[in-house]
């Protein structure tokens, strides 16, 4: 068993408030992916979570017993570190082994059980290196087998791929998750990086300046973001969100603002309502000039390769448009951006929250 | 039907295309410019390599002219060559063999107060926080900041056998520096006394530099605190303590000088006299100029062996911490 509990989880620096009444419900065997930009407090719940700085405030649960006031050495979680702590002045073999000196273990079950992890994470070669001759992408692995040794609880993981370049970040990260989906042990993965929590997570906790903004799967978080902050933190380029007003015209809700006219698609008749309008790039498309959506001026257009990023001027902002290339426009092309009424995300003006539309209570056939 | 060809796309043209000058020659420089642009190093470095020269350099070649003479350091007689004379004079006193040994006994003394016990006091330190930290460091500190001869003068009278506070709080009459039994070791704790502090702060500044990652990384790993110290802490601490053990096998001797020189002037029956009161009695007790400076070269010699042996094993100690 070793299911997370956070409760009310908090912790102080002085003034600063790294971490903020975090509640979070981590299951058995889940891949749950911190994400949120720096600084936002994703190391400092991690710690906490490891032991290794205590909470100002809030409870702690691993599987059934309460961990809040257990030192690290007590808890039964492995931690990968962003900088991996190898131990410089022992070799490969040593450091995968530490874990299982600590706890005593007889010298030829120590031998046999870092062969296996060496052998798994093909480090059979680099047993009798210090961790200085190694390069990144083998420390890397290290780290891995230093915390898979000895079959934990729970991995840690902070930043684990941040210092590898970008082709062995992407060979490391399918390997993790592989690895995960083989032995189905409860991860933590801290990661700024939103392609990681993307493709590896089971589910997202997605962190701005130390509370939890959403949580959720990762089409959950994509599709259908809870604030203005999580839709514009996933995606690239981030989502274009523009101030407009819905109005009700004809029985039919259209988001209107200079320049910009969507229909919502929702039949009823309601008051003016400020809104912030979001939409992702890929969602919008060109349509000639004069039919009904944003009206636009194209001020640049972006080569991806495989796609092309159309940035556009209307009115005061900026809109993104991304489609298969060529978009077949070109800079300083007046256009107009359509997108379907199901793409359209609507925020509160105030509070950054997901606007959500729901009916008006009609009495349901039972 | 059209019929055609497959050509191969040229490679970028290698030089042409950066526009860089790498295959222009370089422009001739005059030798005055040259000179300009290559002395500015050298002009930095003048004053400091002027003062080596003059201070440390010459008075060791002298010293080496020196112990090949017969002199007795007054200026209106004369220096006479005697070669070799000196050295087979120094090797065959048997006071040589002992003053080495007591030389080892010093080192070995100074040990636990340079490093045994400035690492258990950098560790405990650590583990205080805020003002108090400071307090205890600065008090650990302030021996060092006492000038010897003065220190060595409130030693005398805490050693005092009649009325002293140390027989009085052991509840001993002991004569600490006229008896040879107990004279040297007097010498060690006071000299000891005097540079834990420094020693303390030299541990300090190791842990300091020591990435806090290794340890939490072990704690995680299940080490309790013992193992982190024994297993982590320590070994990466390595190099910190192969200098202070080198600073200690160098200059223990010359630290309890002043300390010897004031409090028992090598005695009594020459059971507190080291290498250097041998040589500094050789030099300005018996005015044997030349014996005293042979002394000198051969215990710079030897010192120069045990050095470069100890650099080596500490260069062989250190991790590169990255
Ligand atoms: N020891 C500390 N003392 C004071 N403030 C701290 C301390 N550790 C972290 N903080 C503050 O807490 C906040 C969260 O820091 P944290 O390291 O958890 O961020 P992060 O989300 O991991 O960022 P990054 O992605 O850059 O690693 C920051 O504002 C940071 O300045
Ligand atoms: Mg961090």
């Amino acid at each position: 068993m070793s299911r997370i509990r956070l409760q009310g989880l908090t912790r102080r620096f002085g003034a600063v408030t790294a971490v903020d009444d975090m509640g979070l419900d981590i299951a058995d065997g889940e891949f749950l992916v911190l994400l949120g930009p720096s600084g936002c407090g994703k190391s400092t719940l991690l710690r906490m979570i490891a032991g290794l700085l205590p909470p100002t405030e809030g409870r702690l649960w691993l599987g059934d017993t309460d961990i809040t006031h257990l030192p690290p050495q007590r808890r039964d979680v492995a931690m990968v570190f962003q900088s991996y702590a190898l131990y410089p002045h022992l070799s490969v073999a040593s450091n995968i082994g530490f874990p299982l000196r600590t706890r005593k273990r007889p010298r030829a079950e120590i031998r046999a059980k870092v062969a296996e992890v060496a052998a798994t994470l093909d480090l059979t070669g680099l047993l009798d290196r210090k961790p200085r001759e190694l390069s990144g992408g083998q420390r890397q692995r290290v780290a891995l087998g230093r915390a898979l040794v000895r079959d934990p609880g729970a991995f840690l993981m902070d930043e684990p791929l941040s210092n590898l370049d970008a082709k062995l970040r992407a060979g490391t990260r399918a390997e993790i998750a592989e690895l995960h989906r083989r032995l189905r042990t409860t991860t933590v993965y801290v990661t700024h990086d939103q392609v990681e929590a993307m493709t590896m997570a089971t589910r997202i906790a997605l962190l701005n300046e130390g509370r939890l903004e959403q949580l959720g799967t990762p089409s959950e978080v994509y599709d259908a973001p809870a604030s203005v902050f999580a839709a514009t933190f996933l995606g690239s380029p981030a989502m274009n969100v523009v101030d407009a007003t819905v109005r009700s015209v004809d029985g039919v809700l259209r988001a209107e603002a200079e320049g910009l006219l969507l229909s919502l698609g929702i039949e009823a008749d309601i008051p003016d309502r400020p809104v912030r309008l979001g939409v992702r790039p890929e969602h919008l498309t060109l349509t000639p000039a004069g039919k009904q959506g944003i009206r636009a001026v194209v001020t640049a257009v972006e080569n991806l390769g495989s796609e092309e990023v159309a940035q556009c001027r209307a009115g005061h902002t900026a809109v993104s448009v991304r489609g298969p290339r060529p978009l077949g426009v070109t800079s300083g092309e007046a256009v107009t951006l359509a997108a379907r009424p199901d793409r359209l995300h609507l925020f509160d003006q105030n509070s950054g929250r997901r606007l959500a539309w729901q009916a008006a209570s009609v009495p349901e056939p039972v | 039907m059209v019929s055609g060809t497959f050509v191969e796309v040229a490679a970028p043209a290698r030089n042409r295309e950066a526009g860089t000058a790498g295959t222009a020659p370089a422009s001739r420089e005059s030798g005055w410019s040259r000179i300009r642009r290559l002395a500015p190093p050298y002009l930095y470095l003048v004053p400091a390599v002027v003062l080596l020269v003059v201070w440390t350099y010459q008075p060791l070649a002298q010293t080496f002219v020196l112990s090949t003479y017969s002199w007795n350091l007054v200026p209106s007689t004369p220096m006479v060559d005697v070669g070799l004379g000196n050295y087979e004079r120094l090797l065959g006193t048997p006071e040589l063999g002992r003053a080495v040994w007591r030389t080892v006994v010093v080192i070995l003394g100074m040990l636990p107060f340079t490093v045994v016990i400035p690492v258990a006091v950098a560790l405990l330190t650590r583990r205080v926080r805020g003002r108090a930290q400071g307090v205890y460091r600065a008090l650990v500190f302030a021996p060092m900041l006492v000038a010897p001869v003065a220190g060595a003068a409130v030693w005398q009278w805490l050693l005092d056998p009649s009325a002293g506070a140390v027989n009085r709080v052991l509840g001993t009459d002991v004569n600490w520096l006229n008896t040879a039994s107990t004279a040297q070791w007097s010498i060690i704790v006071i000299t000891g006394w005097h540079v834990v502090g420094f020693a303390v702060l030299v541990v300090t500044a190791g842990l300091a530099g020591i990435n806090p990652d290794y340890a939490a990384a072990a704690q995680v790993d299940g080490a309790s605190r013992s193992q982190v110290t024994r297993w982590v802490t320590l070994p990466l601490l390595s190099p910190t303590l192969a200098f202070l053990a080198l600073m200690t096998v160098l200059l223990s001797a010359q630290w309890t000088f002043p300390l010897i020189d004031t409090l028992t002037q090598g005695g009594p029956v020459s059971s507190t006299t080291n290498l250097y009161y041998l040589l500094w009695e050789y030099g300005f007790r018996s005015h044997d100029a030349g014996l005293a400076a042979a002394a000198g070269v051969l215990f710079f010699l030897g010192f120069i062996v045990v050095a470069a042996l100890l650099t080596r094993l500490a260069a062989r100690l250190s991790h590169h911490d990255d």
